[in-house]
């Protein structure tokens, strides 16, 4: 039980299936992590990304990126603000007037929303990105704290068809959460037919507008309580167990991996624990452990991301028998 | 027994700088090394270089060293859009009438990066070389629009040099203006769990306090600023009591025979990682860093042992072996008896002397050293089949003139309004006003501007291309000809690693065989390719479609003109499309070159010199000669 149910039901209202993708969105808005949603055109992840947006009734900034993205279009409009000074008339005949012209920025965009969806991420030059990406790393602009909460961020996959370039992987690093989706028609999965019958009396809108189904201070309070949430030593081993296995038997290494410290020894826990809030538990549990696989999308090699339910369910298994 | 006034005051000054090295190493868990070069690069007047994997804490560090020490700071991120005014500070704009016409005058004011004390600079790396220019030079004299700089320390921070990153790396000569240089592992990746577990367990602790102080309106960042340990003057009094130690002279003594081991070790040209030992940096910083080193010590001059704080010096300075064998190198150096003659340099050391032979033998008598392709990629030598290799420079016009078309991508960025900004190009649509010089602009909306505004022109440089390797290993392969295919990858593969390509390599005889390495036809895992190359075995019948699709496949869609695909072959097509029509078409639509090259004394097959014709690409033949060589030239 949690408080955010009636956020999830809203997104199933909204859309079939994409069980892993709603419940990682709620994980991201109770641990206040960015979220990143890879998956081919047409599969809902804009969608999902909207409704958990505009469900939570935050201030929401929406931006499509391209491939000539700037600074500007993201945090706001650049300002020169021009002061008469006084000139001493240094050099000869130079007594007049002259003016101060200082360039800032005013907020706007992304420094002033509490939730952002950035939209096909991977199309944005992957240098132009760093500096919005590290405003979402350290929550501030230059000395001021941003109110952001989550980014959420969607792309396409970086598959030959679609003409982006791959993100650079210290960017895909400030994403906490990483997802993969697939469409439900594709893969042939049951909510594929769930999702064309819902279309087929024709009633229903296509892109209603969701009503907010919870606020500000709901996430607030869940946040304190995500905190609260006790991590056992008992969890601690069992998550250093699997990051060993990564690292030693599938050789997660600095060229073929981001198995970085600031993601799974910081973050890492913030997420188990906000996976503990949602399953309705006070200290953070072995199966909360199957989280991480929400982190390792691509931040390790796909064989040892496949291999991961393996590795968590052999470490618990050992951990359990100690 | 109390120590005289001026040596107790040298002891609080040391003092102080003791408790910073000990608050840093606080800061983050398991890099110890990295705090004590903070400390000694601020003590010393240096500036440093933090370089590591995404997440390990280098900023983290970093702001925490300006913290600590008091003192004070700006925070500069760069990035591919910084300015001339990011860097610098505010434009004064003067106007003034004089005898019936208006004369506008343009200067700058500093600002907070030229007033900081501790200059913090963020993922330096990404910035453009026109910022990076003028900002090395500040750096580097302390000086700026004619003012002598508050700077005592810039702390740059970098990502670790990764071949997929899209940033250029800096190069040794930028490095060398950051006197210290520090390479931080992450803990996870560096195999170091019990730092791991005692992290974990801290943040943990953390995460929970946070949960028990009730949230603001805002998210506040994890880490609270740290207090400063010290004030402005006690800093500055350690600084200057520092540079004022003396170096007893056998420890210039030591120094000397250390910069020759150093050398020796350095001219072994099989070592890899940079090599560069400025006199810049090895003669005035190298030395404030010793006595900074001997005053953090207590010690009242500094003493042979303080050459250790070389070891913060020599990340990009010294190849990589010989850092990770710097302090054996000292340690060693420090047992010798300090009598040894120091007129010849390095020449009574007979085993490094023999070292350096071994390599020099070893580089002359190696079919992989070819003089022009500076090798860094470590790939092992061409298999030899027949126990000894064969002549070697008989691939060298087909890798030259390869080299030279995959050149011409790589050194011509062109135009593109996502690319780097390269200069200034008069503004051509309005439009473009958001990317133009904002005073010219300015000046422009208020129609003082005689002409347009200049606007940045932005270049991209072809992300390093790619090139796949198709190679034939048909029956008719056999022998010899597998040995020169051989060579021809390992060649292209060295000149890929150079350049930062992607390769792809797929052998074939009736069908395709690509060597895939995550999923993917085209990567960067030069030296498994090369290993793979090296097993090559000659079986089945020739089949130009297979392999041919395949590669386009595998280059379709990926980005940058500079796309290659070399073809080498023995034979006539037998099976599949022996025409190609179908591929040929597709490469000229994706405007991939595709170079063939035929081996053998058989006739080449008319096929090749349309495919290669028709795609801009190379033609070799390469006939094998009586004596058991090979000439390779273009057909």
């Amino acid at each position: 039980m949690s408080d955010l149910t009636p956020l999830r039901d809203l997104l199933d209202h909204h859309v079939v299936g994409h069980d892993e993708v709603k419940t990682a969105l709620l994980l991201a808005l109770i641990t206040r992590e960015h979220i990143y949603v890879e998956g081919p055109p047409g599969t809902a992840k804009t969608r999902l990304a909207e409704v958990a947006a505009k469900g939570s009734e935050l201030d929401f900034f929406f931006y499509q990126l391209h491939r000539d993205t700037r600074l500007a279009e993201l945090v706001g409009d650049i300002v020169l603000e021009r002061r008469k000074v006084k000139t001493d008339g240094a050099a000869p005949g130079t007594a007049g007037e002259a003016e101060r012209i200082h360039q800032r920025i005013e907020p706007g965009g992304l420094l002033t929303a509490e939730v952002a969806v950035l939209d096909d991420i991977s199309r944005a030059p992957g240098e132009a990105l760093n500096v919005l990406l590290r405003i979402l790393n350290e929550r501030r602009f230059g000395a001021e704290p941003i109110p952001l909460m989550a980014a959420i961020a969607t792309g396409n996959p970086m598959d030959d068809e679609y003409y982006n370039e791959p993100l650079d992987p210290a960017n895909l690093d400030r994403f906490a959460l990483q997802l993969r989706v697939s469409g439900l028609i594709q893969s042939g999965v049951d909510e594929a037919k769930t999702l064309i019958d819902r279309f087929a009396s024709g009633s229903v809108v296509e892109q209603p507008d969701p009503e907010p189904v919870t606020d500000r201070a709901t996430l607030d309070a869940l946040n304190r309580r995500m905190y609260q949430v006790k991590v056992g030593a008992a969890v601690r081993a069992a998550l250093l167990d699997v990051l060993r296995t990564l690292v030693l038997e599938f050789e997660c290494n600095e060229t073929n991996s981001l198995l970085t410290d600031r993601t799974f020894l910081v973050k890492a826990i913030k997420i188990l624990r906000g996976a503990a809030l949602l399953a309705g538990r006070d200290a953070v549990d072995l199966p909360d452990l199957a989280a991480l696989s929400w982190m390792t999308t691509f931040r390790v090699p796909p064989e040892a991301h496949e291999a991961l339910p393996r590795i968590i369910g052999r470490v618990s298994r050992q951990v359990r028998a100690v | 027994m109390t120590l005289p006034a001026p040596d107790r005051r040298t002891a609080e000054l040391a003092a102080a700088f003791v408790e910073l090295r000990t608050a840093l190493g606080r800061v983050l868990v398991g890099q110890d090394d990295a705090a004590t070069g903070l400390t000694l690069a601020l003590l010393a007047e240096q500036h440093a270089y933090l370089e590591g994997p995404p997440g390990c804490g280098k900023s983290e560090l970093a702001a925490a060293l300006a913290a600590l020490s008091g003192a004070r700071t700006h925070t500069l991120v760069f990035h591919r859009d910084i300015r001339e005014t990011d860097l610098l500070g505010d434009v004064l704009l003067s106007r003034h009438r004089h005898r019936g016409h208006e004369r506008l005058r343009r200067e700058l004011i500093p600002g907070p990066l030229l007033q900081a004390e501790v200059a913090l600079l963020e993922d330096l790396p990404r910035s453009p070389g026109e910022a990076l220019g003028p900002l090395l030079r500040i750096l580097a004299e302390r000086q700026a629009l004619g003012q002598t700089l508050p700077l005592e320390s810039a702390v740059a921070t970098g990502p670790l040099e990764q071949v997929e990153a899209p940033i250029d790396p800096l190069e040794p000569g930028q490095l060398d203006r950051f006197a210290v240089q520090l390479r931080l592992a992450g803990l996870l990746t560096g195999g170091l769990f019990d730092e791991a577990a005692v992290l974990l367990e801290r943040e943990a602790a953390r995460q929970q306090a946070r949960g028990a102080v009730p949230s603001g309106t805002f998210t506040t960042p994890d880490a609270a600023p740290s207090p400063a340990v010290m004030s402005a003057a006690t800093r500055n009094a350690a600084q200057r009591a520092a540079a004022a130690l003396q170096v007893e002279p056998r420890t210039l003594d030591a120094y000397h025979r250390l910069l020759d081991r150093l050398r020796q070790r350095t001219a072994d040209e099989s070592a890899s990682g940079d090599r560069l030992m400025s006199d810049r940096s090895f003669s005035s910083a190298a030395l404030r860093l010793v006595r900074a080193h001997a005053f953090l010590r207590g010690a009242p001059a500094a003493a042979p042992r303080d050459l250790g704080a070389i070891r913060y010096m020599v990340a990009h300075r010294l190849p990589e072996e010989v850092q990770e064998d710097f302090d054996h190198i000292l340690e060693e150096l420090l047992g010798d008896p300090p009598n040894v003659t120091m007129t010849e340099t390095g020449a009574q050391m007979p085993g490094a002397q023999s070292q350096g032979d071994d390599s020099d033998g070893a580089a002359a008598s190696s079919p992989a050293s070819d003089s022009w392709i500076d090798d860094q990629a470590d790939l092992p030598a061409p298999p030899s089949l027949f126990g000894q290799p064969p002549p070697p420079a008989q691939v060298d016009p087909l890798l030259r003139a390869l080299v030279g078309r995959i050149e011409r991508g790589r050194i011509d960025p062109d135009t593109d309004p996502g690319g780097q900004p390269r200069g200034y190009r008069p503004l051509r649509d309005l439009d473009e006003l958001i990317d133009a010089d904002l005073i010219e602009a300015l000046l422009f909306a208020e129609g003082r501007l005689p002409g347009a505004p200049r606007t940045f022109e932005r270049k991209r440089k072809s992300a390093g291309g790619a090139v796949a390797v198709l190679r034939d290993i048909s029956a008719s392969m056999a022998g010899r000809l597998t040995v020169w295919s051989s060579q021809v990858v390992l060649g292209i593969l060295r000149v890929a690693a150079r350049r930062r390509m992607r390769v792809g390599y797929v052998e074939f005889h009736h069908r395709a065989l690509p060597h895939q390495v995550g999923g993917r036809l085209l990567h960067r895992s030069y030296s498994r390719l090369a290993e793979q190359a090296g097993q090559a075995k000659a079986v089945g019948q020739t089949n130009y479609e297979a392999p041919l699709r395949t590669a386009l496949e595998g280059l379709r869609g990926g980005s940058g003109r500079n796309r290659h695909i070399v073809l080498l072959t023995d034979g006539l097509p037998i099976i599949g499309d022996t025409s190609v029509r179908r591929e040929r078409q597709l490469a000229r639509r994706l405007g991939v070159a595709l170079h063939t090259v035929f081996l053998g004394n058989g006739d080449c097959p008319p096929v090749l010199d349309d495919i290669s014709l028709e795609t801009g690409g190379l033609r070799f033949c390469g006939r094998p000669l009586p004596g058991g060589g090979l000439r390779l030239e273009e057909r």
